[in-house]
């Protein structure tokens, strides 16, 4: 199977504190992967590590390497900002800028030198289909975006990630700000965009990962426990700490 | 639980009686000038001694002032905010201290600079540049720790979220923060500017002229401003030209009253906003 990333006995540090542990896996093109884990076990950190997003924090470090399409994520000739257009990202919080719906969504084509109105037309259009928010916005595109519902705010920041046209979709806990309608929208949404994109995404909820994921990483205390097809992981775990953590004993 | 009730009402006594004062300012201030008002008041050229006529020249004269101080402050302000709030650093923070440090001196002894340095170093005479320039230096500080503060407001993870479509730091800042910043900014600048508008030591050092039968031609002429007109009819003039004083001192103080309001409502408009 076609491996997007792999991340080689890979180690994060805030300072002194170890929080990611020595992790490999391989992360496979147009699927879903889900990293589950209890609170504090370094869910964030490995995603974050991903595109490099951890770079500015004070004191943060790593070991071991992480590859993207065979390059290197953390060689130092390797150009960040275009590296982020490939690999998009979705917070926990839905963040969009204090801009139009329209402007959001152009941000990443237009800092990207995009500058052709009907060109961007279309290409904010087709990101806020693949979002699924069209229809419910395509008459207020110019609207301020955090006027929308939390549920779409989220979307919109899809959308927006979109756009950039990535390779890889990196989501942390992007739905435990929001209502089950709108977490189920973006459960579905996140089903279909499988078809185009590589998703990661870190979730709290196990009934989540179950649903959606086609790959699931169990984390405990930063190292990787167990990875594997959502259901060698869920029916036969064989690892005493994922079977008591999807079982409710730890977390 | 009992104290906190006394304690409690004795601050809200306090601040009747702070508000009750301040109004009692504005109402007299107000009600003092506002029966001069007219059309010859604000269109007219003073006449006979001051004692006929109106400011016309006083008010296109502070109006040009501050045009000319937003001009040369507004960007300075704004791009030393943005450089403390995201160039932290130890030079940084020592620029940060002298700032709030500018804003605890006097006045007059900007004017003084600016005398010394604008009108006599750089030999740009008592003009309108050498008063907006010192004015500039004024307002300059009060612009550059609003910026800083309302940028450093904006939560990480809208910064996080631009860098992560890969935008680069200084896209981040221009098409990210400062529009976000926006509002915070243009407060402000009608902070600073309600206060430029007001001084008047620094601009009678620098750019006065206390009588002006003509507009001035460039920003090298003197200026006659709403603050400096008020501070040459009381000392120079007898009591019939004390109607001109009251009535430009009313102007000016509705003035400054309509800048500060439109700067509190767009300060709530933020504060509502980020809810
Ligand atoms: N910026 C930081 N500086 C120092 N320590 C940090 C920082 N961010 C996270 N940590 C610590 O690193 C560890 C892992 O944090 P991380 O956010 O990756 O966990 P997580 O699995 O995502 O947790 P959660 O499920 O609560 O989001 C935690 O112990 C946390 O306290
Ligand atoms: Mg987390």
């Amino acid at each position: 199977m076609d491996v997007v990333i792999e991340i080689v006995n890979f180690s994060a540090y805030y300072g002194d504190k170890q929080v990611v542990r020595d992790v490999s896996m391989k992360i496979f093109r147009n699927k879903i992967t889900a990293i589950i884990g209890p609170s504090g076990c370094g869910k964030t950190t490995l995603l974050r590590s991903i595109n490099r997003m951890n770079d500015h924090l004070p004191g943060f470090r790593v070991e071991g390497k992480i590859f993207f399409e065979g390059q290197d994520v953390y060689a130092s000739n390797l150009d960040v900002t275009e590296y982020r257009k490939k690999v998009g990202m979705v917070f926990q919080k839905p963040t969009p800028f204090p801009m139009s719906v329209y402007d959001n969504v152009a941000f990443g084509p237009r800092i990207h030198g995009i500058r052709d109105k009907r060109l961007l037309d279309q290409i904010v259009e087709n990101a806020l289909r693949r979002a699924a928010l069209w229809d419910e916005v395509k008459g207020e595109l110019h609207k301020p975006a955090t006027q929308l519902s939390g549920g779409q705010q989220q979307r919109l920041c899809i959308a927006r990630a979109l756009a950039v046209e990535p390779e890889v979709l990196l989501l942390d806990e992007p739905t435990s700000a929001l209502d089950p309608i709108s977490t189920q929208k973006i459960e579905m949404l996140l089903e279909e965009l499988s078809e185009y994109y590589t998703i990661v995404i870190v979730t709290h909820n196990i009934a989540q990962a179950v649903r959606i994921a086609d790959y699931i990483a169990f984390m405990y205390r930063g190292e990787l426990i167990e990875y594997g097809p959502t259901r060698d992981i869920i029916e036969r775990p064989k690892h005493k700490l994922t079977e008591e953590y999807l079982t409710g004993k730890i977390g | 639980m009992k104290r906190d009730l006394v304690l409690s009402q004795v601050f809200r006594i306090v601040s009747y009686v702070v508000f009750s004062i301040i109004l009692l300012m504005f109402v007299l201030v107000i009600l003092g000038g506002i029966r001069y008002f007219s059309m010859s008041f604000f269109m007219e050229y003073p006449r006979n001694n001051m004692r006929e006529g109106g400011i016309f020249p006083a008010i296109l004269g502070s109006f040009y002032l501050m045009v000319l101080t937003f001009i040369v402050a507004v960007p300075l302000g704004v791009f030393t905010g943005v450089f403390l709030s995201e160039w932290e650093n130890f030079f940084t923070k020592w620029i940060d201290v002298s700032l709030t440090s500018l804003s605890g001196i006097p006045s007059i002894v900007y004017g003084l600079f600016g005398l010394a340095f604008f009108c006599v170093a750089l030999g740009f005479g008592t003009s309108m540049l050498a008063a907006a320039l010192t004015l500039s230096l004024m307002t300059l500080p009060v612009i550059a720790s609003a910026t800083k503060e309302t940028l450093k407001a904006i939560p990480v993870e809208l910064r996080e979220a631009a860098y992560a479509l890969g935008a680069t730091k200084i896209e981040v800042i221009f098409k990210v923060l400062i529009p976000a910043a926006k509002r915070g900014i243009v407060t402000a600048v009608l902070v600073g500017g309600g206060r430029a508008l007001g001084e008047t030591a620094p601009v009678l050092l620098t750019g006065a002229v206390f009588y002006s039968t003509f507009l001035p031609r460039s920003v090298f002429s003197p200026v006659m401003t709403l603050p400096t007109h008020i501070y040459y009819i009381m000392m120079a003039y007898g009591e019939k030209a004390q109607w001109m004083a009251r009535a430009t001192a009313a102007f000016l103080l509705i003035v400054v009253a309509i800048i500060y309001s439109l700067a509190f409502y767009l300060r709530r408009r933020e504060h509502g906003r980020s809810h």
